[in-house]
């Protein structure tokens, strides 16, 4: 069984795994010192029972390896124990993490299947490392009643994976009318949002805020004033001049960031701003978060990762929306991150077929896919560029995500759900897109190296995705 | 030999490749001035003109070029939306190309659609305006304009009036004019100006009597109200009196200073009826007939180079 998802490299949600996983010999960052002195992880019946110190096996582990073809020389083997009972997984020193938490995802399910579908967004998560998301409704037909809200949920539980659906703040994201934010909730919607589309109409983002407060709703707001955006697909800059390509000013999502920040002080809404694109963006958020407002927001890897001058050749895999901006806001997103204005990352992920993308700039669509290089492009631009703290790191991907959505996230200690990510920090790879388990290959990271290597995920205790 | 396999865009080209093409249209230029106006160096092959934006002017300039190499052409003309529905534009150019033809004449009304096309075809393609991008054979052919008028390119004073951010001629003609050295000067409104000019090493002026004494060359742009998106600009009165030519302006001009424009002029928006109209009394002066006829001549030298460069590879590698 395990043989077929090494070779196939595929995650596989069907392993009749033995009830109990050991983990030997890991580095539990913040935990264990350093990855010479690695612990153990001892999980039964997908909780986490012990992750301090060594665990004692007896001296039967890898008498059954689960697949051959892979001498015991090699570090990293999973075996089975002898009386069958534990499989167990030599680390070899890897580190592991809990697993990571993505808070904007567009599924593409229902209406448009053949870019994405549920399951085929699932696999392309576990192979990132990725264990709870949280979906966009802007679906065909938009997730706007509770049936589809039922739908997302029913088909998330059949894989076993966390999915948060987000509803619509309107009736089909026209702008104008108010969903039924009580029934949706109840339905499990775990957020609303209009994502992709923005409530031009102050009064009825008022509406809007006041209704969500009253309902304790989480709202997940694209800002973007769309008389600024209308002619532009690209960031207003030097680069939009040269290329000739329409500017949108960072105006576009400062104007309607400011607005919200002053209807979410008046109505107590808990507002969280997603896919921040400028400087002036974190300001604005930082003195609101001074002021007491209740404001959270992300930012996507690309951003953080881009500005402008990766479109100098028209490359429309990086067209998205908003548009990566300037180095200057490059560099306060990334500011932002470390100083902890911005709460978390988010991909964004948003899949298109080819023709979509294999055409000219301005006729390509937004969006760029995301769940596999979350956590590998974030973590080569904050870590290893930056400096950043890797605990730190590990909130803004996990531990904070999930906190704004309500999903309860892993942790590696004891009593926790074994929600785990196991991670080659080291290792550097070129992304390449042909082998992704996204049904799309829009990927703005296509052919660029990254650094860190998602080996294994753990659900529930179970391995659903392996790559040795 | 040219350092580029295509004409995309007027930054790509070397100083020495610009030469090289002031050169050789300087010798087309001559042919054009013969009777007999047919140089038959490009017998046998074929020229496709693709034109995805409507277009007249441009079009003929390129197929008359060619026809005067001696080369056959093939026209394909439909605006971006009547390309058939589900067929893309590379299906479309793929398909053209399988004709076995030579050379590629591109415009389209998207910026980039050039750079995209010839990125997925492996025959010399030459831009004929993406855009709001580049227009290079437009340039090209200002450049030589400029030359025949003034002794040197090196620190000669240009202008260049209107609505820049709409321009594909202006972005192509910033570039290369400053490539040879040129002092370039923007006249223009905020709203029809581009962010970040500054990183272009240009000036700026917000009236044409700021620059209009000392100018050599004033370009002016085409102001199309009509195509505006949205209408920033308040109107045509005012128009005329920050940024037209009228006969008051004109008489203000250096002795020797030239005039030129893309076309084709709106009357009475960029240049005032009484100065078209002394057009002829004027033609030292007034470059926008001389433009014209220089085009044909660029667009030969430009199509000579592209295949008779690209014939010398083949050869070799034979
Ligand atoms: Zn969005
Ligand atoms: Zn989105």
């Amino acid at each position: 069984m395990f043989t077929e998802i090494i070779n196939k490299k595929f995650p596989a949600k069907d392993i009749k795994a033995p009830e109990s996983l050991i983990i030997k010999n890991i580095f539990i960052p913040g935990k264990t010192p350093n990855e010479d002195l690695a612990a153990d992880i001892l999980i039964e019946k997908g909780i986490i029972r012990s992750a301090e110190g060594i665990v004692d096996t007896c001296g039967i582990e890898f008498d059954y390896p689960l697949y051959p073809g892979i001498n015991s020389e090699k570090k990293h083997v999973l075996g089975i124990s002898s009386n069958g009972k534990a499989a167990i997984l030599n680390a070899g020193g890897l580190t592991c993490s809990a697993s990571f938490t993505d808070m904007h995802v567009h599924l593409r399910e229902p209406g448009d299947e053949e870019e994405e579908c549920i399951n085929s967004g699932i696999n392309a998560a576990l192979k990132g490392g990725i264990t709870a998301m949280c979906c966009m409704p802007n679906t065909k037909p938009v997730i706007d009643n509770d049936c589809l809200v039922s739908f997302i949920k029913m088909k998330a539980a059949k894989s076993d994976f966390n999915i948060y659906p987000a509803a619509a703040i309107t009736k089909g994201l026209n702008g104008l009318e108010i969903t039924d934010f009580g029934v949706l909730k109840n339905a499990g919607a775990a957020a609303f949002s209009d994502d992709g589309k923005c409530v031009q109409d102050s009064k009825l983002m008022y509406e809007i805020m006041r209704y969500a407060k009253y309902h304790e709703a989480l709202l997940i707001l694209h800002e973007e004033d769309y008389s600024f955006s209308a002619e532009g697909a690209m960031h207003e800059g030097y680069y939009s001049t040269k290329l000739g390509i329409g500017g949108i000013s960072p105006l576009s999502e400062e104007i309607i960031i400011a607005r919200d920040i002053m209807l979410a002080e008046k109505t107590g809404a808990k507002v969280h701003i997603t896919h921040i694109s400028s400087k002036k963006s974190v300001e604005m958020i930082k003195s609101a978060r001074e002021a007491g407002i209740n404001i959270t927001c992300d930012v996507t890897p690309h951003h953080i990762f881009f500005n402008d001058s990766a479109l100098k050749n028209y490359n429309t895999n990086l067209k998205v929306n908003p548009p990566v901006r300037g180095p200057e806001d490059q560099e306060a997103l990334i500011a932002g991150l470390k100083s902890g204005v911005i709460d978390a990352i988010a991909s964004d992920h948003a899949p298109h077929l080819d023709s979509e993308k294999n055409t000219t700039f301005i006729k390509a669509a937004n969006g760029s896919t995301g769940l596999e290089t979350l956590f590998k492009a974030s973590y080569t631009k904050l870590c290893i560029e930056e400096n950043l703290n890797f605990l730190h790191f590990l909130k803004l991907i996990s531990t904070n995500p999930s906190r704004i959505i309500g999903h309860k996230a892993g942790q590696i200690s004891s009593g926790s759900n074994a929600d785990i990510a196991i991670l080659d920090t080291k290792k550097q790879e070129i992304f390449d897109v042909r082998n992704t388990y996204s049904k799309s290959s829009n990927s703005a990271f296509d052919g660029i190296k990254l650094y860190g290597k998602i080996i294994c995920t753990i659900k529930n205790g179970k391995i659903v995705f392996l790559d040795f | 030999m040219l350092s580029v396999k295509n004409i995309i865009d007027t930054e790509n080209l070397t100083v020495a490749d610009v030469n090289l093409i002031m050169e050789n249209t300087a010798t087309f230029s001559e042919v054009l001035s013969r009777d007999f106006k047919k140089v038959p160096a490009l017998r046998g092959k074929t020229v496709l003109n693709m034109f995805f934006e409507s277009s007249t002017r441009t079009k003929n300039s390129f197929e008359i070029a060619a026809k005067r190499l001696g080369a056959d052409t093939v026209n394909f003309s439909a605006s971006g939306s009547s390309l058939n529905k589900g067929e893309s534009i590379i299906d479309t150019v793929k398909t053209l190309q399988s004709m076995i033809v030579d050379l590629a004449i591109i415009r389209h009304s998207d910026s980039g659609a050039i750079n995209y096309i010839s990125s997925k075809i492996n025959i010399p393609v030459i831009n004929a305006g993406d855009g709001k991008h580049q227009h290079p054979t437009q340039a090209l052919l200002d450049l030589f304009t400029i030359g025949e008028s003034f002794a040197e390119f090196k620190n000669l004073k240009v202008a260049i009036v209107g609505d820049i951010l709409n321009s594909r001629v202006a972005r192509s003609n910033i570039c290369l004019f400053k490539k040879m050295g040129m002092d370039v000067t923007l006249v223009s409104a905020p709203m029809l100006m581009p962010v970040n000019m500054d990183c272009f090493n240009v000036k700026i002026a917000s009236c044409i009597d700021d620059v209009i004494e000392e100018t050599d060359v004033l370009y002016m742009l085409r102001m199309q109200f009509e195509r505006q998106e949205k209408k920033y600009y308040p109107s045509i009165r005012e128009y005329n009196s920050f940024f037209s030519l009228d006969k008051k302006r004109f008489m203000k001009m250096k002795e020797k200073s030239i005039i030129m424009h893309p076309g084709p002029v709106n009357r009475g928006i960029e240049i005032s009826e009484e100065v078209m109209e002394n057009e002829d009394e004027f033609i030292e002066r007034i470059k926008i007939n001389r433009q014209v006829t220089n085009g044909l001549a660029v667009r030969m030298a430009l199509i000579y180079l592209l295949l008779a460069s690209d014939q010398l590879e083949k050869e070799y590698v034979h």
